[in-house]
């Protein structure tokens, strides 16, 4: 309801993933890229601009309401953060199920991408990512309660850090330690990994799927604890009045 | 019951690389069920503070806070459900009104849409129902903002300066609704203001609120025992005057003097006819009641 008459919010879910869509796609085209190696860099491209879609709304929960200075009005409420972010979540959802089917529509139709997965493994990649933007909107939102709105940058630059580590055009392999390490830490990488093995390129570690689920369940976990300990402190330190203007 | 039960309550902000500000020093407070409460002060003085202290939006330093009986921070969620505040007039600026009350309604699990018609109703914003929050004019965003605080039909509404900056008819209006609805639910009201005359309008009791600390509190005729003066005088003269050899307790501006009075009627005759013995010449006198502007200027300076 926050996000649906911004006219921003709808540029961000069709503009920016189609300009990265033809780019990169035309890149590969240009250096003459087999079938496989496009798709290795598109699925790239729908997990950055679905994760970035999705991870956005969470983020909103806090930016919104402290852009419109009101975030007092969500606190006073007896809904817990829990609640908000699962809320928008779900709205983020959707608007990365329609940023999701049209990049899928519009690589097939442009670069000939073939969607290969089984619905049910396509659901499960989908819902993975959806998950791993959530992690990244509470970080935000933490961010956000500690630092103020000096964190606002993040929630526009966050995504495209974890992107490098995560592995976004390319195998975590190629990474040097610690960053490799790192990039097997975030969630993402695994999804990214198991789409890609439909595509013939083979997963770091066995089981992506299984390792990306159990690592975002935790990260969750720890991340809505510590949710609820930075918006205590911002209540003792007087940080929330200050962010409600 | 009491509806707020404050005991020396300290409010220290601490913010990161930032130097710690302390905003409230002992605050103590009880105010009953039903009762409209004011808590007047200097601008910084810490209303804004204590309010979203009791509200529960920020956790104080040190002291404890009951509301409607409730440990304010140990039984946060249901205290919420109880409660509602209105502060400023800002709200996310994208939303259209009835969005607006459609979206807090559901903070509050709130679904029956009928509580946001009749409060759309009450607050005159039909005509405005799909009209932006940005595109409100300030009046119809206050409007807007106390309808969302009355959602939850709240036992206890915290009210920061519902009245700022808004023309004197609509300010009017403003407080007719808020007194309708409290009247109606028997709310008990918690109000910060600048206008004097709104807190000697609504308030039973008034709180005076400053560097932290609560200085006064009682009724409005209470609280004018500070100026120990019932009236004062208004006398302009003719040229400026340096000094004036008059024993009743007076404040002197150039070329006017406020005397204040026990009884104006008695004390004026006196007073200009010992200004005359003085050779000084007289252009007009008023007599006023004292009000709570004059506590006000006097607490703020003096105490």
């Amino acid at each position: 309801m926050v996000t649906k008459n911004e006219f921003y919010a709808i540029f961000e879910m069709l503009f920016w993933p189609l300009v990265t869509l033809i780019s990169v796609g035309l890149l590969g085209e240009f250096l003459y890229l087999s079938k496989n190696e496009i798709a290795f860099i598109i699925i790239g491209v729908i997990a950055l601009s679905v994760v970035h879609i999705v991870q956005i709304d969470v983020t909103y929960v806090m930016l919104l309401d402290m852009w419109s200075m009101s975030l007092k009005y969500i606190i006073v409420s007896p809904m817990p953060f829990y609640r908000m972010v699962l809320g928008a979540w779900l709205f983020g959802a959707v608007r990365g199920v329609v940023s999701l089917s049209l990049l899928i529509i519009l690589s097939s139709a442009i670069f000939n991408f073939s969607f290969e997965l089984p619905f049910s493994s396509a659901l499960i990649f989908a819902i993975g990512l959806f998950a791993s933007a959530m992690l990244i909107g509470i970080f935000n939102c933490i961010l956000i309660l500690i630092f103020g709105r000096r964190a606002e940058i993040f929630a526009w630059t966050l995504t495209a850090i974890v992107m490098i580590f995560c592995g976004i055009y390319y195998p975590v392999t190629i990474l040097p330690e610690p960053f490799r390490t790192f990039g097997l830490l975030i969630p993402i990488t695994h999804f990214l990994e198991y789409f890609r093995s439909f595509y013939g390129f083979s997963p770091t570690l066995e089981n992506p799927l299984v390792i990306g689920i159990g690592e975002t369940v935790i990260y969750l976990l720890v991340l809505l604890i510590t949710a609820e300990l930075s918006m205590k402190r911002a209540r003792k330190t007087g940080l929330v009045l200050k962010l409600s203007g | 019951m009491k509806a707020v039960e404050c005991k020396n309550v300290w409010m220290i902000y601490r913010n990161f690389m930032e130097k710690s500000v302390t905003a409230l020093r002992g605050v103590s407070l009880d105010i009953e069920t039903g009762e409209i409460f004011g808590i007047l002060g200097p601008n910084g003085a810490g209303k804004t503070t204590l309010i979203s202290v009791l509200s529960t939006i920020l956790i104080p330093t040190k002291g404890d806070v009951r509301i409607l009986g409730m440990d304010a921070f140990k039984n946060t969620k249901k205290v919420r459900e109880l409660i509602n505040i209105s502060s400023g007039v800002r709200l996310p600026w994208g939303m259209k009104v009835y969005e607006c009350l459609r979206f807090y309604a559901l903070c509050y699990g709130i679904t029956d849409r009928s509580i946001i018609e009749k409060l759309i109703a009450d607050f005159e914003l039909e005509e405005y129902r799909n009209t932006r929050f940005d595109d409100l004019s300030a009046g119809n965003k206050q409007k807007l903002n106390l309808a969302r605080a009355f959602l939850n039909s709240p036992e206890v509404v915290f009210l920061d300066e519902p009245t700022a900056n808004l023309d004197p008819d609509i300010a009017r209006k403003i407080r007719e609704m808020i007194l309708q609805i409290i009247d109606r639910n028997d709310t008990t009201v918690i109000l910060t203001t600048h206008n004097m005359r709104e807190a000697e309008m609504l308030c039973e009791r008034i709180a005076f609120i400053r560097d932290g600390k609560i200085i006064a509190e009682g009724t409005a005729e209470e609280l004018k025992k500070f100026i120990k003066a019932n009236e004062r005088i208004i006398v302009r003269f003719k040229e400026p005057v340096k000094s004036l050899p008059i024993s009743v307790p007076y404040e002197l501006n150039g070329n006017s003097a406020i005397f204040y009075v026990d009884n104006a009627e008695k004390a004026t005759p006196k007073i200009v006819l010992e200004l005359s013995n003085a050779g000084i010449e007289v252009e007009s006198v008023k007599m006023e009641e004292i009000t709570l502007e004059d506590v006000f200027i006097e607490l703020s300076e003096n105490y």
